[in-house]
């Protein structure tokens, strides 16, 4: 039973997102209080009535009392986690267990996020944000809340799924022939081409980025580019799934599979679900995860011979139709939090995705902000009027031709290669090197990028963990340490140890200067229990962690790192110590990671 | 009490049935609010809003709030009925300790006064204001932050103490079970447990009831302890849960099973034991298997109670009657009120009962910590502490003279005010069982007594059967046998110094007992200025963690301040932290960082202190 509100402080409901069950909840009590004879109230009205007198009470024990709530528990552990961001309460329940203080607080801010990526700067004026997130027209607001909503649902996916959204890290995909081929792919023919174009009409790329599901192969970002925040790069990797769902828990393809592909038989393709498009889509046609994907048998040539369009085309989403993203840009003068930027996203191949982020000059910036979404929206009409004919595009570099040359690239590098690549992210004989080591992660959270092993749990996959309900069980028990070990840190506990059942686990956080000297321990600020969640994506904890810990480091470049282990509890804490020492030096060396 | 740091910044129980319509103003339903210096528009504002928000959220969940929290307080919350407790405290607090200060405080009112709704009808609200505000600062006062955390009892500091004086302490007690009558005691030394027979939280109970006698004697110009002798011997009555009778009536060796069996609704299981008394920690095997001579038969016969049927519970039921003399069925699951055919019933007896009880008391009904009898102890011959050789004196009660006996009293009436005519009233209405009907799902309250007998800073309390106070036989027997003993061991206490303040060593450590819930520790326990302890800091997350976390066995947590280690099994838990000697180190892993040597260092330690960490 769950549900996510946010109010305004009339207790006006500006976005609520609800599960099936939260749903008939609402709908029985209200249901047993209405009178004989008048029919169901609209789900809206119910939800907002039933909430009114919470929300209400919120502000008053602010007005009057200068304290806000933070959290209800009830006897049957049902909790409820509310936090204010200016003018907007937002309200976050779980009653089947599945989610704890923790896990609904970062949802709250995680949805603020989001809201703050497609709003941009609307959202720090309290009325204009109301006005974005409820349209009066009810249609556009269905919409519109359908879109919110399916973004929620893709984020609470991929954190319940994916380590990466787990630990709010991005994942690279170490493959570095593959990798540099597809750097030098972005740079050379795609972004250099691209930003020469006269046609561009001003929009800049800015940052190329191949995700594989959610992980990175590649990322090229054009010379004036600004770095891209971890917290946008996360965002912007949720909004690529949810439009391209790569349902990674069944589609990874099992040794067979590869095996069959290499081979002369016939390939097999993928099409991809057909996602809910931006404007149409409903919450209940949503694909339903792990529902088998559609296979396609045919003859790779002749597939290739024809328009890869067509096939690609079939979900409705037009990927020419760029979504309007707001996102941090740092420049000499400081740092610009949502700064407007167009995002393209293609999908290349099944799980595969090409993602352009492009930027109007930034001169522009200083203007207002609602010139730029002026200008953006002509620009945006401009680029798919150019679409409309072919003759218009004659010459002229379109998301179409870009498209049918990376299929040519894609089909250059062989298929076989490039459904290898989304095994295991870490190739690492780990079981043997480390006799005992059981899961770790290792996170760089100076570049936002992290190491694991993956932890297939499908009954055609197996990883090095086994598969089916042993991988299960270990998931859930690396979820739960890294919960825990966020809550130590949090009371300023940057090393844990912990036996638990059979299992030895290990959390250490240390800083390092750049040459890889090892920093010296220092405080680590002690938070309160409703501070925001610790991660990366919604709220940058570590960023605010370096800039405290670099106050005694003038003039050095300090950088962070976590690694957690799971162990077998019977190995001597002895050797568990020396792998978890032998982990943290050799998981970053050069040599191991092009990329670093 | 402003001295004290105040562990609870607000507690108040709000009525929702005295405001039901539009009109009504929150202040009716106020029945007690703590700081009562809150302005009164706070007081609305807080009973109204946190009482609101806890119905509206109740309602979308079906459940009762538990907690509530906000940025700078955070509330304990009990929903029964139209009842609505909470208790704020510091959001620096663990939740759980929160939720435990809340359980303990309405578990303290309904032991004391029975069904809240009850006392509620029968007392006005300053005078129940007067017993929340006791049992608060009763529980706030003197104990130390780490006791707080885990809530325990408050020991004498057994390292202190000749081993042979606890074995004489629980001698006593068994002594004292000879009295079929008597259900199980506890002796207290200054407000300290010295040996109980009881669980934890009923000895917790029974604590405060002690030292608030003890307060008042300790006054000079108290309002009862004017003449030298003062009132040695004093009762009260007490309500217990079916679980904790049961628990009491069951013989030892089912003790275990019927703690797990009926465990207390939102108590984490806790293995309790009889007797937490040298004689047990000896040979815990064969002492508990031996049923020992105060299991008679007898003695389960005396408690209706227990009889099989719920019939037998309204029907007369002679002191003598013999019930099923083995076990009287302790792990019955019903309560005899839990169908509402008989709760009328009871509820009127329950009424009748009451106003029995208040008719007979001293102190005319609004105090029921009331001396009823008034025998005393002159002196104690050659202090040696051994029972032939003391001289009894003991007035009888019922005279009220000054007159004193020398050597044993012949007692013929009842004593004090029980009398013939209570006992009496006993037969008519046998079953002096009350129902607490504030949540049909709880058991029913059952009235007890409550006998506690002071020789200056010691006191031996006992739960026993209502009817024990007319019974003078027993209660002769029970005074004149445990007397000499008594005086002894007070003066051997007394002379106990308080043990040389621990010396700031190498290490801190502190160690619960689980089972018994007592702690152990050398970290200086004066109250205040303890939280900000890094020890204490650690100790309270890791022991909340604990608690959510069953499968977890042990733990070290590091910050750049401290490094802590923490193990526990199931029946205790154990903190460590080792002093100085920690070098440089960056938190990057290293096998021969100091932090992962806690582990062996405690267990090598603690040996010492009778901590066996194998």
């Amino acid at each position: 039973m769950k549900c996510l509100l946010i109010a305004s402080e009339s207790a006006e409901v500006l976005f609520h997102w609800t599960d099936l069950e939260f749903q008939q909840n609402i709908q029985e009590q209200y249901g047993a209080s209405q009178e004989e004879g008048q029919g169901l109230p609209a789900f809206e009205d119910s939800i907002s009535t039933l909430f009114a007198p919470i929300i209400i009470s919120c502000s008053t024990m602010v007005d009057r009392l200068g304290d806000s709530y933070t959290s209800f528990t009830t006897e049957n552990n049902h909790i409820y986690i509310l936090h204010q961001f200016d003018e907007c309460l937002y309200i976050a329940v779980n009653g089947d267990g599945e989610e704890g203080e923790d896990d609904l607080r970062r949802k709250i801010y995680v949805m603020k996020k989001m809201i703050e990526v497609l709003f941009g700067m609307v959202t720090l004026s309290g009325k204009l944000l109301r006005k974005e997130l409820r349209p009066q027209d009810t249609e556009q607001r269905a919409r519109l809340w359908k879109h919110l909503q399916s973004l929620l649902e893709t984020y609470s996916h991929l954190r319940e799924n994916d380590q990466s959204f787990l630990v709010e890290a991005v994942e690279r995909l170490i493959h570095p022939t593959l990798c540099e081929q597809c750097i030098e792919f972005l740079e050379r023919r795609l972004v250099q081409q691209l930003n020469s174009s006269v046609e561009r009409a001003g929009e800049e790329v800015l940052h190329a980025f191949i995700l594989v599901h959610t992980k990175l192969l590649a990322f090229y970002s054009s010379r004036n580019a600004s770095t891209l925040a971890t917290s946008d790069l996360l965002a912007l990797i949720i909004m690529a799934q949810n439009m391209y769902p790569s349902n990674v828990d069944v589609d990874d393809p099992g040794p067979e599979d590869v095996e069959s592909t290499s081979g002369s038989g016939p390939e097999s393709f993928y099409t991809p679900e057909p996602s809910p498009t931006d404007r149409d889509s409903s919450g209940s046609d949503k694909p339903v995860r792990g529902s088998t994907p559609v296979f396609e048998f045919m003859d790779p040539d002749i597939q290739m011979a024809e328009d890869s369009l067509q096939t690609l085309e079939v979900p409705p989403p037009d990927p020419s139709t760029p979504r309007r993203v707001f996102l941090e840009v740092s420049s000499k003068d400081g740092i610009y939090p949502m700064m407007p930027h167009s995002m393209y996203c293609l999908p290349l191949w099944p799980g595969i995705t090409l993602v352009l982020l492009t930027k109007i000059p930034t001169n522009a910036v200083a203007t207002s902000v609602y010139k730029f979404l002026e200008a953006f929206a002509k620009l945006e009409k401009r680029l798919s009027e150019g679409q409309e004919g072919s003759a218009a595009t004659r010459g002229q570099l379109t998301i179409h031709d870009i498209r049918g040359k990376l299929d040519k690239f894609i089909k250059a590098l062989g298929p076989s290669e490039l459904q290898c690549i989304d095994l295991d992210p870490v190739n690492l004989t780990y079981l043997e090197d480390f006799p005992g080591l059981i899961h770790f992660i290792c996170v760089d959270r100076s570049t936002g990028q992290m190491i694991a092993p993956s932890l297939n749990i499908t009954e055609r996959t197996t990883s090095e963990l086994g598969k089916g309900p042993l991988a299960q069980f270990i998931k859930s028990k690396v979820w739960s340490l890294v919960s825990t070990t966020r809550r130590f840190l949090q009371k300023g506990y940057s090393t844990v140890t912990l036996r638990d059942g059979d299992f030895y686990f290990c959390y250490f956080l240390w800083f390092e200067n750049e040459t890889g000297y090892k920093l010296e321990a220092g405080d680590i600020p002690i938070l309160p229990d409703d501070s925001a969640p610790i991660g990366m994506l919604a709220w940058d904890y570590y960023r605010k962690l370096l800039r405290y810990y670099s106050k005694n480091h003038q003039g050095e470049v300090v950088k962070c790192y976590e690694l957690l282990t799971v162990h077998l509890g019977v190995i001597p804490t002895e050797i568990i110590l020396q792998h978890c020492r032998q982990l943290a030096s050799k998981l970053w060396e050069p040599s191991r990671n092009p990329l670093l | 009490m402003s001295e004290l740091i105040r562990r609870c910044n607000y507690f108040f129980l709000y009525d929702g049935s005295k405001v039901k319509g539009e009109g009504d103003p929150t202040r009716e339903g106020i029945c007690y609010f703590y700081p009562e210096e809150t302005p009164l528009d706070k007081q609305d504002l807080l009973c109204g809003q946190l009482a609101g928000v806890g119905r509206c959220v109740s309602e979308l969940s079906s459940s009762p709030v538990r907690v509530l929290r906000l940025s700078r307080n955070k509330y304990a919350i009990r929903m029964r009925d139209d009842f609505f407790w909470a208790l704020g405290c510091s959001v620096e607090v663990p939740t759980i300790s929160v939720c435990e200060l809340l359980d303990q405080l309405i578990d303290l009112f309904c032991f004391y006064n029975g069904s809240v709704r009850q006392s509620y009808q029968l007392n006005s609200r300053e005078t129940l204001a007067a017993r929340w505000a006791q049992y608060l600062s009763h529980l706030q006062s003197g104990s130390s932050e780490l006791h707080r955390i885990f809530s325990c009892l408050r020991t004498i500091d057994s390292t202190n103490v000749d081993p042979l004086l606890l074995l004489k302490a629980a001698l006593i007690l068994q002594a004292c079970q000879r009295c079929p009558l008597v259900l199980a005691g506890c002796i207290l030394f200054r407000g300290r447990v010295v040996s109980t027979q009881m669980s934890p939280e009923l000895t917790m109970k029974v604590m405060v009831h002690e030292s608030e006698t003890y307060t008042k004697a300790q006054k000079p110009n108290g309002p009862s302890t004017s003449s030298s002798f003062g009132a040695a011997v004093s009762s009260t009555t007490v309500f217990l849960t079916m679980s904790e009778l049961q628990y009491l009536q069951s013989t030892p060796v089912d003790k275990d099973f019927s703690s797990h069996s009926t465990p207390r609704k939102d108590a984490p299981l806790k293995k309790t034991r009889l007797s937490r008394t040298l004689s047990d920690m000896a040979s815990t095997e064969s002492d508990s298997s031996d049923p020992g001579p105060s299991q008679s038969p007898q003695k389960v016969s005396c408690s209706p109670c227990l009889s099989e049927s719920d019939n037998s519970v309204f029907s007369p039921s002679p002191l003598q009657s013999t019930a099923d003399p083995v076990n009287p069925s302790p792990q019955s699951p019903e309560p005899p009120f839990s169908n509402g055919k008989h709760s009328r019933e009871a509820e009127d007896e329950v009424l009748e009962e009451s106003y029995y009880q208040s008719f007979h008391s001293n102190g005319g009904g609004d105090s029921q910590i009331h001396s009823k009898g008034d025998g005393s102890v002159s002196h104690l011959n050659g202090g040696g502490g051994d029972a032939c050789g003391t001289v009894f004196d003991f007035r009888g009660v019922e005279s009220g003279s000054e007159k004193t006996h020398d050597d044993k009293v012949v007692g013929d009436g009842g004593v004090g005010c029980g009398s013939a005519q209570g006992h009496k009233e006993e037969v008519r209405h046998p079953p002096p069982c009350s129902g607490s009907f504030d949540n049909p799902e709880e058991s029913p309250l059952i009235p007890m007594t409550l006998y506690l007998h002071r020789v200056k800073g010691l006191v031996l309390a006992l739960l026993v059967e209502p009817h024990f106070l007319s019974d003078t036989a027993s209660m002769e027997e029970v005074y004149h046998s445990s007397l000499a003993s008594l005086n002894g061991l007070e003066a051997h206490l007394r002379t106990i110094s308080p043990g040389a303040p621990g010396a700031p060593g190498a290490y801190i450590f502190a160690h619960f007992d689980c089972t018994q819930s007592t702690l152990t520790t050398n970290l200086s326990g004066r109250p205040g200025g303890a939280p900000e302890h890094p020890f204490v800091r650690a100790t309270s997350l890791l022991h909340s963690h604990f608690c959510n976390t069953e499968t977890l066995q042990e733990a070290i947590i590091r910050s750049a301040g401290a490094a802590v280690y923490g193990t526990r099994s199931v029946a205790q838990e154990t903190y460590f932290q080792q002093h100085g000697g920690s070098p440089r180190n960056s938190g990057i892993p290293n096998h021969q960082d100091s932090a992962f040597s806690l582990p062996s260092k405690a267990r090598h330690r603690l040996l010492k202190h009778g901590v066996n960490l194998l």
